[in-house]
């Protein structure tokens, strides 16, 4: 099934019957007639995408989504594809299946999901893999990986899964995080780790930690090897060669006391 | 004007049980006839009197600290879409207030009492009955850690107190007084509880929790307040704490008082780990001291969110759970604590809380002193009663919820060895006619002439779902507020306020001593009748 | 995150010991706050007034208000939440790193300190203001202090209050919250409440200009905003609701003057500590209220046909 959007929404589009799960079973003609939110009109799919192809589990959309919202929620089944950019809440509540988009997207990606893959070529908003506000956890399960960078809170409250950063991220990555793992790729601003008890947040550019974290060891763990053969089936690569460097480990957060780890890689100096 | 024909009516206020009788409505009450107007066709359904909550927490400082804490409980509720004719809301733990009214009104409930108010925020509580469509509304202002009542009992001046608690009712513009913890709350501000209730209170050399009991009782009675002084005892929630409240009843002794949630003032044991329901114990006490009301505060499985003006429980709860913890003390008067919590079926502790609540309902042998509550949204969700009514209706119910129990918890609890079932009369005793009766609103709770036309009709053979979990129709003030699920736009509901009497001389003594120990102006703190949305005023003589 | 621990204005002028003003200048923003609530007034567990209480101001420059503290600490600027974050480690005797921690302007020492006296108060308060919740970390600065505060409660009576500003902001909070179960930026278009800040906040729609239309009321986004919200409003239709003729109502379609609430509109306004106080108008007005121009435009648009299909109630999504 492909949908190509042909008229850009004036205000945010909320599609979350955009989904392969809502999907699938339907023919074009009922998919044309699914609502889809402008504001507070309802209005229908093919108001704003053609709608070609065969039922079926997998969705392609092509165009500048930037401001449809909620493509993907709740999925538990099947692959998007993003021909462009999409908008918030991308993959939020998602249980299985892939997403994958070429451009960008906005915040909330992956918002509290607990399974699945997504994968975004361009740069992501904030709160990836995030709690909504007042949750207790963000994403308990599955796999974020982003090319390009992202903003503030990328996996707060995280308790498990995995996201992977190619860029930098902004402020408070792995805030209040329970458990999962976070490789910073290209590093992050301030405040990463914030408040976190459990979880690894691993980073191959120095950062600025906060004071409430204290240097343990330099090593290379092993679980970290492990990860590094699971990261090249996903396509990207860590450093784990001692012959190359270390990992700083910095543990903390000591105000909640926390016994979450954050992993900054060393090169060895040559 | 309204016929409704062909139910059976259950009024056990009037010893009607379960007879075919039409109920004719003209002008907003029941009267003996009418001609004309719209007919009800209520055959196969039962007729009851609309539901009155003697204790609730629906409105006002607590409810909205609670609504500003979670808001993630919101993403989970009920949604209420606007209409013309209907406002946006949201049900959930902590209802938003046109909800509140829209989910009582369509369980079959006309008529909510909000149990704690702080005087100083009266007036946000009135802004937010304001908003709560369909229903009637009381309220019970806090007294029992009121410190310029409190120094008065010190300086063993009771009947300057009187006057005192009388004129803060009126500047409420409140039902009743409620009585939290006596004397804990005013010592958690430095701190502190009021554990005993023969030791002074915090602060203070002559007043104790007994002395606070017992003079606020005396108050509330000279006043000929319609409804006594409403009581939640010291050490809610203490394993062991069935000792105060024993205690307690024989301070009251010829005192009029309702026990407020009386379920968590029920336990034996000395720990958590030894915590055993001994409510058998209690309602016996209770059975033999018709000078009281309670009502019966049961816990269901599930989240819950505890609200309370007992801070020092809340501080434990907070401890205990590590979960939010919301907090505020008011100046001079009480304070406020809330926990959201979740009762658990393989919690031993909450197994046993359980039990208690239903053994409570069981065992008190009045259906006239013993009231459906479950301290919403301390329990269980108000929206939640129907089943607890299925429960009090079926033992068989009550034993496949046995079933699931720690087995540790069998022998803390003596609710499987109770084979009572409510009758549908007994219910409507229960939810309507007893908690109405014990709150002197004598045109609520039953369907003679004269009363207020609230009623409700069920189909009596619903199948599969709980009897009283959708009515076909709940009339309020004669006009059909919700007729099939569907919720109709009717008059907004009344405040019953009382008017005590009070020497006005009585200004003079407060005005400079509240400029003391207040921030506000003296001038700015009683409510004014505008602001009420249809106040219904009982003087007391 | 862990709650909030607070109590009106009238416990922090009767038992307060131990006062902490954070990111605000109470001597010029709420010039009455020192003499009515905190510092001067005898209090019935502080009968010794101003004696009997210590101040600590923290900020990052010496504002007047800093004339009136006991001690005044500097921070370096967007350094707030390391701050208190490192106080919450300190309070539970955890290690933090030195280094780290002089990098906010105040030493270990400094800090070890501030928690030492926080502990030995008898009853603390914990006042914060835009200087925590407007500067880098936003909600988190602000959920940093309320944490802090919370857990100071394991050693003695500690509470804190957000230093609300600009008319009847707790109001509008207040009134929300009990309406819609949210404070600010609800989203009804799906035709019941939804919540969710940075996505449905002011700011957050006029920068990325997700609304086709605004009404104005009571405040001047067009003096505070960043420039691409401002822009936005002025493409936008825009109608305002003032007493005064505001930037905002520079940019607007349609400026209707309304009369000053509390001077000549009465209402209700709710205290920093949400306390709930009557405005009686002392002087009229020629202008109408906010409340007859809203009501008069939801009469004319209840007249136009209607937009919500009645199945809507089905369509949820939180």
């Amino acid at each position: 099934m492909t949908l190509t959007l042909k008229e850009q929404p004036k205000v945010p589009l909320e599609a979350e019957t955009l989904s392969p799960d809502v999907l699938a079973p339907l023919a074009p003609d009922a998919i044309r007639a699914l609502p889809v939110h402008l504001g507070k009109r309802r209005l229908r799919v093919d108001d704003f995408f053609e709608v070609e192809g065969a039922a079926g589990d997998e969705l392609e959309i092509r165009g500048d989504a930037a401001r449809v919202k909620w493509i993907g929620r709740g999925m538990t089944r099947g692959r998007i594809r993003i021909l462009g950019n999409a908008g918030m809440h991308l993959g939020a509540y998602m249980k299985g299946g892939s997403i994958e988009v070429t451009g960008n997207t906005s915040d909330w990606l992956g918002g509290e999901m607990s399974g699945g893959l997504i994968r975004v070529h361009g740069n992501a908003g904030g709160q990836v893999g995030a709690a909504y506000r007042g949750s207790v956890s963000g994403m308990t399960g599955g796999t974020i990986l982003i090319e390009g960078s992202a903003g503030l809170e990328v996996g707060s409250r995280m308790r498990r899964g995995l996201i992977a950063m190619g860029g930098q991220v902004r402020d408070f990555a792995g805030l209040l995080m329970k458990g999962g793992t976070i490789v910073l790729r290209g590093g992050a601003e301030l405040r990463t780790g914030a408040w976190m008890s459990r979880g690894t947040i691993v980073s191959l550019a120095p950062i600025p930690l906060l004071p409430t974290f204290s240097y343990s060891c330099t090593y290379t763990p092993t679980f970290l090897r492990l990860y590094a053969r699971h990261f090249r089936t996903l396509g990207f690569t860590i450093p784990c060669d001692e012959q190359e460097g270390g990992y700083r480990r910095y543990t903390g957060d000591a105000s909640i006391p926390g016994k979450g780890e954050i992993l900054v890689w060393k090169p060895r100096a040559s | 004007m309204l016929r409704i024909t062909g139910g059976k009516v259950y009024d056990p206020a009037n010893n009607i049980d379960g007879v075919v009788k039409d109920v004719c409505i003209a002008e907003g009450r029941v009267v003996p006839e009418v001609k004309g107007g719209r007919s009800v066709d209520a055959s196969g359904m039962v007729v009851l009197p609309g539901g009155v909550d003697i204790h609730s927490h629906i409105a006002g400082a607590a409810l909205n600290f609670a609504r500003g804490l979670t808001p993630e409980n919101y993403r989970r509720a009920l949604t209420f879409s606007h209409t013309p004719e209907r406002r946006a809301g949201l049900g959930g733990i902590t209802p938003t207030t046109f909800a509140t009214g829209y989910l009582y009104a369509a369980m079959g409930w006309t008529t909510v009492n909000e149990a704690a108010v702080p005087i100083l925020s009266a007036r946000h509580t009135h802004e937010e009955m304001h908003d709560i469509p369909i229903l009637d509304k009381a309220s019970l202002v806090l007294m029992a850690n009121n410190e310029i009542v409190l120094d008065l009992l010190e300086a063993g001046e009771v009947e300057r107190a009187r006057h005192v608690v009388a004129w803060l009712l009126w500047a409420a513009k409140a039902y009743g007084v409620k009585g939290v913890n006596p004397g804990g709350v005013v010592a958690w501000k430095s701190g502190k509880n009021a554990n005993t209730l023969s030791d002074p209170v915090e602060g203070y050399t002559r007043v104790t929790p007994a002395g606070i009991i017992s003079s606020l009782a005396g108050i509330v009675d000279d006043l000929r307040l319609p409804h006594p002084l409403h009581l939640h005892c010291n050490n809610l929630g203490v394993p062991g704490n069935v000792a105060t409240t024993i205690e307690t009843l024989k301070i009251l002794e010829g005192r009029r008082c309702h026990m407020a949630h009386l379920q968590f003032h029920a336990y034996g044991g000395d720990g958590w780990g030894t915590i055993r329901s001994e409510a058998a114990t209690l309602a016996e006490h209770f059975n033999a001291r018709t000078n009281l009301t309670a009502d019966a505060g049961a816990i269901l499985f599930g989240d819950a969110m505890t609200i309370t003006a007992d801070g020092p429980w809340e501080h434990v709860l907070y401890k205990l759970t590590g979960r939010k913890w919301g907090n505020v003390d008011v100046e001079n008067e009480t304070g406020c604590g809330i926990v959201p919590y979740t009762y658990k079926e393989r919690s031993l502790v909450n197994a046993v809380q359980w039990a208690a609540g239903l053994e409570l309902l069981l065992l008190i042998s009045d259906p006239w002193r013993i009231f459906l509550t479950t301290d919403h949204p301390n329990g269980a969700c108000f929206w939640r009663y129907p089943e607890l009514i299925d429960l009090l209706m079926h033992a068989d119910r009550r034993r496949e919820c046995l079933s699931r129990l720690a087995p540790a918890a069998l022998k803390r609890i003596v609710l499987p060895d109770l084979d009572r079932q409510y009758t549908l009369s007994e219910i409507a005793i229960i939810t309507s006619a007893g908690p109405a009766r014990a709150l002197g609103l004598a045109r609520k709770g039953h369907l003679g002439v004269g009363a207020d036309a609230d009623v409700v009709l069920y189909d009596e053979m619903p199948g599969d779902r709980p009897l009283f979990g959708s009515p076909r129709y709940v009339i309020k003030g004669g006009e059909i507020a919700v007729e099939d699920g569907e919720i109709r736009p009717v008059s907004q509901g009344r405040e019953f306020i009382v008017r005590p009497r009070f020497d006005e001389g009585i200004e003079d003594f407060l005005r400079p001593l509240f400029q003391k120990v207040y921030t506000i102006s003296f001038n700015n703190y009683a409510v004014e009748m505008e602001r009420l949305a249809g106040a219904e005023v009982h003087v007391c003589e | 995150m862990g709650g909030k621990v607070t109590c009106t204005l009238g416990e922090v002028k009767n038992r307060a010991d131990f006062i902490v003003y954070w990111g605000g200048n109470p001597a010029e923003c709420h010039p009455r706050h020192f003499t009515k609530y905190t510092l001067t007034q005898k209090g019935r567990f502080v009968p010794e007034g101003r004696k009997g209480r210590t101040m600590v101001l923290v900020d990052i420059r010496e504002t007047p208000s800093a004339r009136a503290a006991d001690l005044f600490l500097q921070i370096r600027p967007g350094k707030d939440f390391e701050v208190l974050t490192t106080l919450r480690a300190l309070v539970k005797k955890q290690r933090v790193d030195e280094e780290a921690a002089a990098g906010t302007g105040l030493t270990l020492d400094q800090l070890q300190d501030l928690v030492d006296r926080m502990k030995r108060a008898r009853f603390g308060v914990l006042f914060f203001g835009m200087g925590v919740s407007m500067t880098r970390g936003k909600h988190m600065n602000s959920a940093a202090v309320l944490t802090l505060a919370a857990e100071l409660n394991a050693f003695t009576k500690f509470v804190c209050m957000p230093m609300r500003g600009h008319g009847n902001v707790t109001g509008s909070d207040m009134v929300l919250r009990w309406s819609t179960g949210y404070p600010f930026g609800i989203n009804l278009s799906r035709g019941y409440p939804r919540f969710n800040p940075g996505e449905f906040s002011t700011v957050d729609l006029l920068v990325r200009g997700d609304n086709d239309a605004a009404l104005i009321l009571g405040a001047d986004p067009g003096a505070t905003m960043p420039q691409p919200g401002i822009e936005h409003l002025a493409r936008i239709p825009t109608i305002v609701l003032d007493p005064k003729v505001t930037h905002t109502s520079r940019l607007a379609r349609v400026h209707i003057t309304t009369a000053a609430t509390g001077i000549s509109a009465p209402g209700t306004v709710y205290r920093m500590d949400e306390v709930p106080l009557p405005l009686r108008p002392a002087l009229k007005s020629p202008y109408p209220t906010d409340e007859e121009v809203i009501r008069r435009i939801r009469r004319a648009v209840a007249e136009k046909p209607a937009w919500t299909p009645a199945a809507n109630a089905g369509m949820a999504i939180s």
